[in-house]
């Protein structure tokens, strides 16, 4: 009977053994990596804070406008998104290559994955990225031309720009990384159909003589006379 | 002779005439009405005052459909007993041709300074084709400066209604001097005389595809010659009276057109305007007189309302270019005018650190200079239903008074533009003194004929 127990506390004792022997070195290795890894991503990142100076890319931000986009105050620095995107790069190859230190057949396949995915989620990324900024600039152009012509609730229109185009740019992002592809397709689909038909019926009923101005061709000579006496005296 | 980019259809008419020493140039688009007129006044001119030259007029024309290039060759002075010649007079050669590429004046201007070049002229004149008050010595004052007095440039100087021309007195005007330094009063009247070597040079230039295609022209023409050492003098023309501008036209891509090209040019010219200080007048020939003046019909209270819907909407876009607090005042001003639309007033230190904000986004933030000029449109509209309040009661020299207090309240902000051009956020305003008295104007020189 002791013999038994011993036999089974022996191999008990033998597998967690085989365990740590097995694990707690890839894991002490993990650990390490990451702990390299952390402290390299912060040495990068403070490196670029204090060299980099962007300059040329700070422009390029500020002129294109996506500095506004990001950060609303219109400051975002060029040396900061770069020390930034440098330190979590350098983080997630150190978190990568701590899991393939355990070399097991689920770390193999989250590292596989996820190397695989990398491209298309930079490029999803990116994707959006100008979706956003376009519809940054769609709404902007949308909003300054409603309200010169003076047309009601204008920046809600801008504001439906902006949703329209952002859904866009998500419908073709989630289509690059092949995800649900049918739900956005089929949403996407809708709203534009429900938005056409929306504006159909806005112009067949609502907006029938407006709709007879807008596209009745303009006589030479003409202006209509709300128009003349603001632009008269140019 | 060259074909320096003449249509070839051109070509052969202008190759039977050989060469002219003076060209006169018409542009137009259905101004049948009009155009008899100029055209008349142009022939007049010429025979009058410049005999002894050869002379082309050139209409220029955008496709009209109303008869204008008809009406062009069918104009005849008339009886010339009338002119009061001492010698019969030669009729000046007339040429009405269409132009090609992008529609609009400055594309009208090309092929006139084409063929002015092609022909071997000394000056050009050009004017528009829907003055009402052109007479035979508007051709004399835009071309004997050139011929006789070794000037490139000659721009015009009218009498208008003190509510007309208001982006000239509100923007480009005070804008144009500001920068360059010398008061040249019209600089986008649209009637101006030019020598050889102006011609050249702006023939040379390869921006004629932008705004300078269109309602551009005009401050093109001028900034090139203020800011290239051109010789640049005025000639008193007397009353500006036209018919409504370009009607058919979307009116308000007209200010987006001049004040683009005004800021697109200040980047080309940016060393040249910040060596400048202060401002000298231009030389006035021509006798100054006072005339009567075509009444202009403005709509006060949709110039406010426009200027409202633009503090209330467009404040993510203006805070592209002004300051939040700028913004803030501009809120407040426009909900008191809604009060009282009378009291309302757009301060000419705010309406220039305004524009010069503006210049300063346009250069910065290239991507987004379309949205930021046509946002100017509500603030444009303000300032001119400020100007419309305290002009009420204004005579004309009271109005030119106001205007040269406008002209130097930008000239002592030339600072603040200087530090928001470099990119600095917080630059301040320059505070000003109280409003100083008017400066004597110097006396003007005036041209014996």
């Amino acid at each position: 009977m002791i013999a038994t127990v011993q036999q089974v506390l022996e191999m008990a004792l033998g597998r967690l053994t085989q365990t740590v022997t097995a694990f707690v070195p890839p894991l002490l290795a993990g650990l390490a990596i990451l702990l390299s890894a952390y402290l390299i991503a912060c040495l990068a990142r403070w490196l670029l804070n204090h060299i980099f100076k962007g300059i040329a890319l700070d422009r390029f931000l500020y002129r294109s406008g996506i500095s506004s986009l990001l950060d609303s105050s219109g400051r975002l620095r060029a040396t900061r998104i770069v020390s930034t995107s440098a330190y979590w790069v350098i983080l997630g190859a150190g978190a990568l290559t701590a899991l393939s230190a355990f070399n097991t057949e689920l770390t193999t396949q989250m590292v596989a994955t996820t190397v695989f995915l990398f491209p298309k989620l930079v490029t999803a990324a990116a994707i959006l990225l100008a979706g956003v900024w376009l519809a940054q600039y769609l709404g902007r152009g949308a909003l300054v031309w409603a309200s010169n012509e003076g047309i009601p609730a204008c920046r809600k229109l801008a504001a439906a720009v902006r949703v329209v185009v952002v859904f866009v740019a998500v419908v073709v992002a989630a289509d690059h990384l092949n995800f649900a592809r049918s739900v956005f397709l089929a949403a996407f689909i809708l709203l534009v159909g429900g938005a056409t038909l929306a504006a159909s019926i806005a112009i067949g009923f609502g907006a029938r003589g407006a709709a007879e101005r807008c596209f009745e061709p303009r006589r030479d000579g003409e202006l209509s006379q709300a128009e003349r006496p603001v632009w008269h005296h140019l | 002779m060259p074909g320096n980019g003449i249509p070839q259809d051109s070509l052969r008419r202008l190759g039977e005439l050989g060469k002219a020493d003076i060209v006169v140039g018409i542009p137009s688009y259905n101004n049948a009405r009009t155009i008899g007129h100029v055209v008349r006044a142009a022939q007049a001119g010429l025979a009058k005052y410049f005999p002894q030259f050869t002379s082309l007029i050139v209409n220029s024309d955008g496709g009209s459909t109303d008869g204008t290039r008809e009406a062009v060759l069918a104009a005849e002075v008339g009886d010339e007993r009338l002119l009061m010649l001492s010698t019969p007079a030669l009729p000046a050669h007339r040429l009405s041709l269409a132009y090609h590429g992008i529609p609009g004046k400055g594309s009208a201007f090309r092929l006139v300074f084409q063929i002015a070049e092609a022909l071997g002229a000394r000056a050009c004149a050009v004017a528009d084709s829907d003055l009402r008050s052109i007479t035979p010595e508007w051709i004399e004052l835009l071309l004997r400066p050139v011929l006789y007095a070794g000037y490139d440039f000659v721009a015009p100087y009218y009498h208008r209604h003190k509510y007309d021309g208001t982006i000239t007195n509100s923007i480009v005007y005070p804008l144009t001097r500001s920068l360059y330094g010398l008061r040249v009063r019209q600089p986008i009247g649209g009637d101006f005389g030019v020598s050889r070597a102006m011609l050249r040079r702006y023939l040379e230039r390869p921006d004629w595809e932008t705004d300078v295609a269109r309602y551009g022209i005009d401050v093109w023409m001028t900034t090139i010659a203020l800011a290239e050492g051109f010789r640049v003098c005025q000639s008193f023309l007397g009353a500006k009276l036209h018919d409504a501008k370009d009607p058919g036209a979307d009116l308000s891509a007209m200010l987006h057109q001049v004040v683009g090209s005004v800021f697109l040019l200040m980047q080309e010219y940016e060393p040249v305007w910040r060596a400048r200080q202060g401002s000298q007048p231009a030389d006035l020939f021509g006798f100054r007189f006072d005339v009567g003046l075509d009444p202009v019909a403005v709509n006060l209270e949709r110039m406010l309302a426009a200027l409202a819907r633009g503090a209330q909407d467009l404040a993510a876009v203006w805070s592209l270019a002004l300051e939040g607090e700028t913004i803030e005042t501009l809120r407040r001003l426009a909900r008191d005018a809604v009060r009282d639309p009378t009291a309302f007033q757009l301060p000419d230190e705010l309406w220039a650190r305004i524009i010069f904000d503006f210049a300063g986004a346009h250069r910065s933030r290239p991507l987004e200079r379309a949205h930021l000029l046509k946002s100017l449109t509500p603030l444009y509209l303000g300032r001119v239903a400020s100007w419309v309040i305290e002009a009420e009661k204004l005579m004309a020299a009271e109005v030119e008074e106001r205007i040269e207090r406008l002209c130097r309240c930008f000239e002592e902000q030339k600072p603040y533009l200087l530090a928001r051009y470099a990119g600095q956020p917080g630059a301040r305003p320059v505070l000003s003194k109280t409003a100083p008295e008017a400066r004597p104007r110097e006396e003007k020189m005036e041209v014996s004929p």
